[in-house]
């Protein structure tokens, strides 16, 4: 049967109905028009669709779309502010780290719930971050270098 | 030379999109009354469909049709018509669609698909080309002798031999007794998917005008645009595909994959747009996937060094299908010599039917499954010989005066191998290597390889430029961008060319048949060499145009006029000029009265006299190389097997770097794919034909705790006679030398040596405990 919910998405609220099968990433794909959000698989496993939900990065795929009631989600087209572009976006098209550019939202929400809960997040913990996420174009040397580049411009901001 | 745009970190112009998540890829386009299909595959890879009952899935809630293959009576195909969108009367992999539901929502089709039962007669099943090879074996394709194909390749009608290759040089049998040594083995480069993020989707809409309109995940839009004619017996120009942003390519998008299925559906709901994304499973297994080769070789020298003679022979297991597999053997036959002048040679490939999916192109088209054997085999015989195996490959690399297999001659200005293998030598082999120690073994080595194009004689590409009233340009052409970065190399190009800034030149984005010149398929790292050249060109011709009405304005002959991106001017007097803004519609005169042509151009561009082969298989069917070398350092944990890359180089003459950036990304993009295949990744069929991992979760992606700890890329630049300001290719380049560099290397850690990948820890660990029993 039909549930409405209630969240915040991108600093909007917005109730919604939902069916038991839906997942949250058909929500925002399918009902909110937000199709930033992309999906590689269907187990969890590449980190496409990764969101932010309630400050954490989470796996849109996999979560019921019942788990999105009094939530506050970000998105990837959350982040810029009309033109501007955030640090993180801007980071790793300087590194070179787009190439397809279907990773690369996941990718820009994982770092942007960890500098953002941590803006001094080691290496090694922006590696784990990471390594989460598949890219099959740039072989992560670009990505890493970009998470980087946007921890330090993230420090200036 | 100078360059002013060309060699620069010029800004990718589909950045700013990705990054902001508002590229639209086919599954993000929206249509009005779009219907959802879902796909039921079979569990059985082999056998007769006895009877499908849809009668319950036809009733469930919002269903709109369910369609099966029954009746369909047509074969597709490029090269080799043996395809049918749907299963007719038998199965021949597990991937194969069997019947479909069509209803308003992914899950209500889903839903349905559960309750159509289908009755199955088994049949033999074979995964492996020798298997089915067998006299006895039954045949998948009973009539594959009555298939339209192109000439001279195709099945062989009464077996399940899909294609067959043999190419032949000099005398082997001389060329063998002529040895002092010879070395041989068998080597297996196995089934693996090119695992783009995207996976394949497809949207067709049979309009009720009897036009037809696709929106595909692929890089090929014309070849399905013209399979699609023929097939609904409709004028070519009635069918419109569009293209795009492709989330990934490395192959598998190439020919036609998913989209006769996805247009098959929707011909029975004219009117309404169908669409097909694959989940990732599918994408696994009901589209292409790649290598499944097995090559035996076997090579020869004299005591100095000097080869004299190489037999190869390549088992493709090419699938159900040959049609898109069978330039992949013939690829992988023809270039398994690797970057060294054989006299003799006698080179065999076969492509076999196996009820596995049917395989298609994965970057590097065959190449590093054989050369994987060749360079594997020269440190081998350089160890019989002994000799370095450097001094081996220094003694019999190709370059000018020698000659190919396909009996080709090669000039300096196909680039330089040696220069190559001397600079990841130096970055590898200078140092010393660390001792063995509680931990590990450590280990280096090295590998050459060359890639052709392997296209079409017919393959070509083509551009439309035109200057805007404001001197900006606007450029349209049919090369799929996939995140190569192909879009920048177009603007590069033609901002070298035209002399002016690159933000003023905007390129394309989508693809669509009914705006963008005819392109064959964005395919063999051939855009850069093909693409760029149409780009200069039409280019040119622009200049040309601009110079021809400044003759009428100016009052000159044409070639007193020069052109610098701004104006048109007298050579004598610079003074005297007119701004190229005023030229772009054609001149308008003081009284209104305007002259001149506008200035909007066409051009194309491919491989000069390109071929088909001759009886020996032999032909000009390279035209243009880029040679390269790589070489690892790798550390092997003992406890566990793990191989950890410390640093692997790479090194290409490429003729010319036209983004240094965008460069090294595809090469090391390029090195960590081939690193999954020649440690992690394998997709595996049991003995009845089931995938066995089909998922991300079974299948080992490499992450970027796997990536090499420190990676070496540089590039030799001997400007080719083909591609615009000397380019070459290189998007697949990258793959072809790293399984060998990596078992080359192992052996130099543990001196065992590997003939097959992926070298998972533990089949390294395995291979060192039987070592270390005296087996």
């Amino acid at each position: 049967m039909p549930e409405k919910i209630n969240f915040t998405v991108n600093g909007v609220p917005r109730t919604v109905e939902i069916e038991g099968w839906e997942r949250v990433i058909d929500v925002l794909r399918e009902k909110l028009d937000l199709t930033g959000t992309k999906k590689g698989c269907d187990d969890a496993s590449c980190g496409a669709c990764v969101i932010v939900m309630d400050g954490e990065a989470k796996r849109s795929c996999a979560l019921p779309a019942k788990k999105m009631e009094g939530s506050d989600i970000v998105t990837i087209e959350g982040l810029t502010s009309g033109k501007k572009l955030h640090p993180i976006q801007k980071a790793l098209i300087d590194a070179g780290a787009v190439q397809c550019g279907f990773c690369i939202p996941g990718i820009v929400m994982e770092l942007y719930a960890l500098l953002t809960a941590d803006r001094n997040a080691s290496d090694d913990r922006i590696k784990d971050a990471l390594s989460r996420h598949f890219c099959r174009c740039t072989g992560y040397e670009a990505i890493f270098e970009g998470a980087k580049l946007a921890r330090e411009l993230l420090k200036k901001n | 030379m100078d360059f002013k745009y060309i060699g620069k970190n010029i800004e990718r112009p589909d950045a700013v999109k990705k990054v902001t998540g508002k590229s639209q890829f086919v599954d993000d386009i929206k249509f009005p009354g779009l219907l959802h299909a879902a796909i039921l595959t079979p569990e059985r890879a082999h056998a007769r469909i006895v009877s499908i009952d849809t009668k319950d899935a036809g009733s469930s809630e919002g269903v709109v049709r369910v369609v099966t293959g029954k009746g369909c009576g047509f074969r597709f195909g490029d090269n080799v018509k043996d395809r049918t969108p749907m299963a007719v009367d038998k199965v021949l992999y597990t991937g194969e669609p069997v019947a479909a539901v069509i209803a308003r929502n992914p899950h209500q089709a889903k839903q349905a698909l559960k309750k159509i039962k289908v009755e199955y007669e088994p049949l033999p099943v074979y995964t492996d080309a020798l298997d089915a090879l067998k006299k006895d074996a039954v045949l998948l394709h009973e009539n594959s002798g009555e298939y339209w194909h192109l000439p001279g390749i195709g099945p062989v009608a009464g077996t399940n031999i899909a294609d067959r290759y043999t190419l032949k040089k000099g005398d082997v049998l001389k060329g063998f007794e002529e040895a002092d040594e010879t070395v041989e083995g068998e080597f297996i480069y196995p089934f693996g998917s090119c695992a783009a993020i995207e996976p394949h989707g497809a949207v067709a809409w049979f309009h009720e005008d009897n036009t037809i309109e696709v929106w595909s995940s692929s890089i090929c839009p014309f070849v399905i645009r013209e399979d699609l004619a023929h097939t609904y017996n409709v004028p070519v120009s009635d069918v419109r595909v569009h293209i795009p942003e492709v989330g990934g390519c490395f192959g598998y998008k190439s020919d036609v994959t998913i989209e006769q299925t996805v247009a098959y559906l929707a011909s029975f709901v004219p009117g309404h747009p169908v669409k097909w994304i694959l989940s990732r499973k599918e994408d696994f297994i009901s589209s292409l996937i790649g290598h499944g080769i097995r090559t035996r070789m076997k090579i020869g020298a004299k005591k100095d060094g000097r080869l004299t003679a190489i037999k190869a022979e390549v088992y493709h297991s090419t699938g159900a299908f040959v049609d898109t597999g069978l330039h992949v053997m013939r690829g992988s036959t023809h270039n398994s010599t690797g970057t060294y002048e054989f006299p003799n040679c006698l080179l065999e490939g076969y492509s076999v039917y196996t009820n596995t999916p049917p395989i298609g192109a994965f970057r590097g088209y065959g190449h590093q499954e054989s050369q994987f054997a060749v360079e594997r085999l020269m440190d081998i015989l350089a160890r019989k010989l002994g000799m370095s195996p450097f001094e081996l490959r220094d003694k019999n690399y190709l370059g000018p005066g020698k000659k190919t297999a396909l009996g080709e001659n090669l000039w300096e200005t196909n680039g330089d191998v040696k220069k190559c293998a001397d600079i990841v030598r130096k970055a590898v082999f200078s140092s010393k290597k660390p001792k063995e120690d509680k931990e590990y073994y450590y280990g280096r080595g090295f590998s050459a390889s060359m890639k052709s194009p392997k296209g079409a004689p017919f393959s070509s590409k083509g551009c439309y430029l035109k200057f805007n009233v404001d001197g900006s340009v606007s450029i349209n052409m049919g090369g799929a961008e996939v995140g190569q970065g192909l879009r920048t190399v177009v603007r590069q190009i033609a901002a070298e060319t035209l002399k002016i800034a690159p933000e003023r030149i905007r390129v394309y984005t989508e693809i669509d048949t009914q705006f963008s010149p005819w392109e064959w398929q964005t395919i063999g790292s051939m855009f850069t060499i093909q693409g760029g050249k149409a780009v200069y060109r039409a280019a040119i011709r622009a200049i040309e145009k601009l110079k021809q009405t400044a003759s009428c304005v100016l009052k000159c002959d044409i070639d007193m006029l020069e052109y610098d991106g701004d104006y048109v001017f007298l050579r004598s007097d610079p003074s005297v000029r007119v701004p190229v803004p005023s030229l772009a519609r054609g001149y308008m005169t003081d009284d209104g009265i305007t002259i001149g042509e506008v200035v909007q151009t066409t051009a194309d561009a491919r491989l000069p006299r390109y071929s088909n082969p001759d009886a020996n298989g032999q032909g000009s069917m390279g035209v243009t190389y880029t040679f390269g070398a790589q070489a690892c350092e790798l550390r092997i944990e003992k406890k566990t097997g793990r191989i950890i890359i410390d640093h692997f180089a790479s090194s290409f003459d490429v003729g010319r770097v036209i983004n240094p950036r965008q460069i090294r990304g595809q090469v090391v993009g390029g090195v960590m794919i081939a690193l999954g295949a020649s440690l992690y990744e394998e997709l595996r069929f049991s003995g009845d034909g089931k995938a066995l991992n089909p998922v991300f979760s079974k299948y080992r992606f490499a992450n970027l705790k796997d990536a090499p700890l420190r990676q070496t890329v540089e590039f030799v630049e001997t400007p080719g006679e083909i591609g615009p300001y000397g380019a070459r290719g290189i998007g697949e380049h990258p793959l072809i030398g790293v399984a060998p560099a990596v078992l080359n290397a192992i052996y130099d850690a543990v001196g065992i040596d590997l003939y097959s990948i992926p070298v998972t820890p533990e089949k390294m660990l395995k291979a060192i405990e039987e070592k270390g029993k005296g087996k």
